[in-house]
């Protein structure tokens, strides 16, 4: 008879190992409440590679399901125990090991919080842009796992095109290194980018190296007013076809605007249909060349509502504004279901004329906010009441959405993963085969099927 | 301070986002996330209001393990009241007995007295040399010892009119600040009135949960702070501003005879500093040749200008040098008197703030909150000083 408790605290320290049931329950969930089914029998909190591979060991031996956790703040239900079972929360390995200067790289371990990175290597001016809105909390190891991304992703892409190499424990416990400080690795198969956006379903990261870009020495942001969504989506695409590539490009509809107002000095104006958040990066000359080009678009486009801000402090408002919207609308109403469809850029206008028509045709509020320049707009389906009607409709919002993008040519996931959220839309998107091979793959690496079970794939479909 | 059937709508605006793990300075200690408040509003609504989970120690300590230092509500974007639901948790869970009979009878007695002074002075003196830790140092004479209820005028023309409401901690263990706050004042062209009678603010019973006590801490100040004829009452201490600008309208009961005079005296609640910015000063100041660095109150939620004031200060003193530190906003673990129960997480908590403090190279640290300026005192460092920004104005 096992005892999880008492074998796992004797192979670490006490120390390291929680089952309080007030522990237990204080996992059992990431972001989105509704996840949580199960608490874990048991929450580890390693701080060495040589603490997960012990644990991995132990799990393995005895078929106990493990489930990394960064900082619980994912969207897709990713690091939430579905089989109860081990918890691996990675939050106490958190050193920067090096900021190498020389070759643009960092060598972190996984339970890094971002802002902390983001800070870490901006000493140095270097960049690293990937900025997953929740980057106050989350981890490194967990933007991997997800292979998340956020506003930046428009013009730097999202932490994948980051990832250089990857410690990590397989599910037998074995500690292996991929890729390295190179920043050209063509040998085999790729290893680091199987493990990046593997959802903590192929083993466990335990550290990362991550390529760095110079700092941009300048930014600034403009806001733009558009009293149409068309209008919005027209001034999008217009900007992608002029070369003009923002930092960011944020798309806020209507109905988020009044929410974002008490964070913001000057107020959006509520009749817009909708509302442009961009930041432009780089050196003076060519920012404000960007800002021009821009600016005469939106003009030429009747835009009448356009904020340039020069204030640094005001700035940052709109955009910590912007980052608290999602915990906002998850507040207000009483179910929010975050989409994470992503089309190519220049269907982007065709997706958000698609979203009247499927609030229309459910009766529910279906609203967009989030990376329009990246065609990642999050179209979110937002509940007052939750029964078993409003569930029905809900996910036949859902069911229209994620078809709209498709028939768009774009995907059920841009940066959240696939968790629990989209696992019953994974066939369609990429097809049977494509899905075998998925499952062909993690039983090469995981038989036993210990780490993270219950992800990415739905059961029955197997 | 509601009781906690009130809190339960608030406990469901929690959108589990997680952001609050950026700032709670508990949770950074030991990176368990059952410590953050986050987890502490699921497991509160698990136990004391679904009752799906029982009472146990463990649940005891997760509530008692909170330094209501509202890090979590500044970053909540939805602004949830986590302090408050922890208080309230704690009221019901103790009913106001959270300590002893003996500790209770001497915090209220403490609180009337508007802190530990004379007879009781000497005793927590003659502890400290018995080997007592964690104990203040508690000077001679009290700022009441200094300065009697009344109305002091200011040096030449009288240009505003305030009401000085002195704390437990200015009282006893700081009276210098005291002392420094009137001399200002009155260099300043502003008439002091001094008010008979006043008691502590409350906030060591609404920490510990005890409400009853504080009400009636509450309504002797209200009681005599609106008897006075000032529209600004000035604090030197960040947390009993917080308590006049927050809590007290909240304990009160909605059809509470107080509740009117409460919002009014509640009004009329200024920081020194942000006051004196606002108005500004007539006194030339002198130059301070020293580098320093403000620490920011945790209780700062309440005023928009209240941390921003010291900086604009500073920015005034001529040759003064001001380096800010890696985190001025972060708790320094003492919470009142929360260090004297959690010895080991305080410790651990004031050694990361010390540690950027020194790394700013500062020999003097500002900051408003008396309990901060105490607990990272009496921390090994010896070199730094450490004082209320208005004592820049006049140091010799």
């Amino acid at each position: 008879m096992i005892n999880l408790g008492k074998d796992l605290s004797r192979l670490l320290s006490k120390d390291k190992v929680k089952t309080d049931p007030e522990d237990l329950y204080s996992y059992a969930s990431d972001s989105i409440r509704y996840y949580a089914k199960n608490n874990p029998d048991a929450v580890i909190l390693p701080s060495s590679a040589e603490d997960v591979s012990t644990v991995i060991k132990y799990a393995n031996k005895n078929s106990i399901p493990v489930t990394p956790r960064g900082a619980g703040s994912g969207l897709a239900g990713g690091c939430v125990p579905v089989d109860g079972g081990i918890v691996l929360d990675m939050k106490r390995m958190n050193s920067i090991v090096e900021v190498n200067r020389g070759n643009m790289t960092a060598i972190t371990e996984a339970g890094t919080v971002l802002s902390n990175f983001h800070r870490a290597v901006e000493k140095e001016n270097l960049f690293y842009p990937p900025d997953p809105q929740s980057m106050s909390v989350c981890t490194l190891g967990g933007n991997i796992a997800t292979r998340a991304g956020g506003p930046r992703g428009v013009k730097y892409g999202t932490t994948g095109n980051y990832v250089l190499g990857l410690e990590f424990v397989l599910p037998d416990g074995e500690i292996i290194n991929t890729g390295g400080t190179c920043v050209k690795n063509s040998v085999g198969y790729d290893i680091t980018h199987l493990m990046t956006g593997s959802e903590g379903t192929l083993g466990v990261i335990t550290k990362v190296i991550s390529r760095l870009i110079p700092l941009p020495p300048c930014k600034k942001t403009i806001i733009v007013g558009c009293k149409t969504a068309e209008l919005a989506a027209q001034i999008v695409s217009t900007i992608t076809a002029n070369g003009a590539v923002p930092a960011m490009l944020e798309y806020i509809s209507q109905g988020a605007t009044g929410f974002l107002n008490s964070y913001i000095k000057t107020p959006l104006i509520s009749e817009m249909e909708a509302y442009l958040f961009l930041e432009l990066d780089g050196i003076e000359s060519q920012i404000e060349n960007e800002a021009n080009k821009i600016r005469s678009i939106c003009k030429d486009l009747g835009v009448s509502d356009i904020r340039v801000i020069e204030d640094a402090k005001e700035a940052k408002s709109y955009w910590d504004a912007r980052s608290k919207l999602q915990p906002i609308l998850q507040s207000f109403f009483k179910k929010l279901i975050v989409e994470d469809v992503t089309v190519p850029r220049d269907k982007f206008p065709e997706l958000i004329r698609a979203l009247p028509e499927i609030s229309a045709a459910t009766g529910l509020l279906v609203g967009a906010a989030g990376h329009a320049g990246d065609g990642n707009v999050h179209p979110s389906v937002l509940l007052g009441e939750v029964n078993d009607e409003t569930n029905k409709k809900s996910e036949e919002a859902v069911d229209m959405i994620i078809n709209e993008a498709i028939s768009l040519g774009g995907c059920i996931s841009g940066e959240h993963g696939i968790g629990l959220h989209k696992s019953a839309y994974l066939e369609k998107s990429i097809g049977k085969r494509q899905v075998e091979l998925l499952k062909q793959i993690k039983k090469a690496i995981d038989p036993d099927g210990i780490m993270n079970p219950g992800k990415i794939w739905t059961r029955e479909a197997k | 301070m509601r009781d906690f059937e009130s809190y339960k709508d608030f406990m469901e605006k929690c959108s589990h986002c997680s952001y609050c793990e950026a700032t709670c300075p508990v949770y950074l200690e030991d990176l368990l996330e059952t410590h953050v408040a986050r987890a502490r509003m699921e497991l509160i609504r698990a136990v004391l209001v679904d009752e799906e989970m029982p009472v146990t120690d463990r649940f005891k300590e997760i509530i008692d393990r909170c330094l209501l230092c509202t890090n979590c509500r500044q970053t909540c974007p939805v602004n949830v009241p986590v302090e408050e639901i922890v208080i309230a948790a704690r009221n019901k869970l103790y009913k106001g007995k959270r300590m002893g009979m003996i500790k209770r009878k001497l915090l209220k007695q403490i609180m009337e007295n508007r802190g530990i002074s004379g007879a009781m002075g000497k005793l927590s003196s003659i502890a400290k040399v018995a080997g007592v830790k964690n104990i203040p140092d508690i000077p001679s004479k009290s700022f009441d010892d200094q300065y009697e209820a009344g109305t002091y005028p200011p040096e030449g023309e009288v240009r505003a009119k305030v009401v000085y409401y002195a704390g437990c901690a200015t009282n006893t263990m700081f009276p210098e600040t005291g002392d420094i706050v009137m001399k200002v004042l009155k260099k300043n062209g502003i008439e002091v009135v001094i008010p008979e009678g006043l008691s502590c603010c409350g906030i060591p019973a609404i920490s510990e949960g005890d409400l009853n006590t504080a009400s009636e801490m509450i309504k002797r100040n209200i009681e005599v702070l609106s008897k006075t004829d000032t529209d600004i009452i000035i604090t030197d201490c960040t947390s009993c501003g917080m308590t006049f600008k927050e809590k007290v309208v909240n304990s009160l009961d909605v059809d509470d005879e107080f509740k009117e005079k409460a919002i009014a005296v509640s009004m009329k609640f200024r920081e020194i500093t942000e006051y004196l910015m606002d108005i500004g000063l007539t006194e030339k100041i002198k130059p301070v040749k020293e580098k320093v660095t403000y620490h920011v109150p945790c209780h700062r939620g309440w005023s928009e200008t209240v941390s921003d004031a010291p900086r604009k200060l500073m920015e005034m003193i001529p040759d003064l040098t001001v380096v800010e530190m890696e985190h001025p906003e972060k708790c320094c673990g003492a919470g009142g008197a929360f260090f004297m129960e959690n010895k080991e997480l305080s410790e651990g908590i004031r050694s990361k703030k010390t540690g950027e403090i020194k790394q700013t190279g500062a020999s003097i640290l500002i900051t408003q909150c008396p309990s901060c300026r105490s607990y990272i005192g009496n921390s090994s460092d010896n070199d730094l000083k450490i004082m209320h920004p208005l004592n820049l104005l006049l140091l010799k």
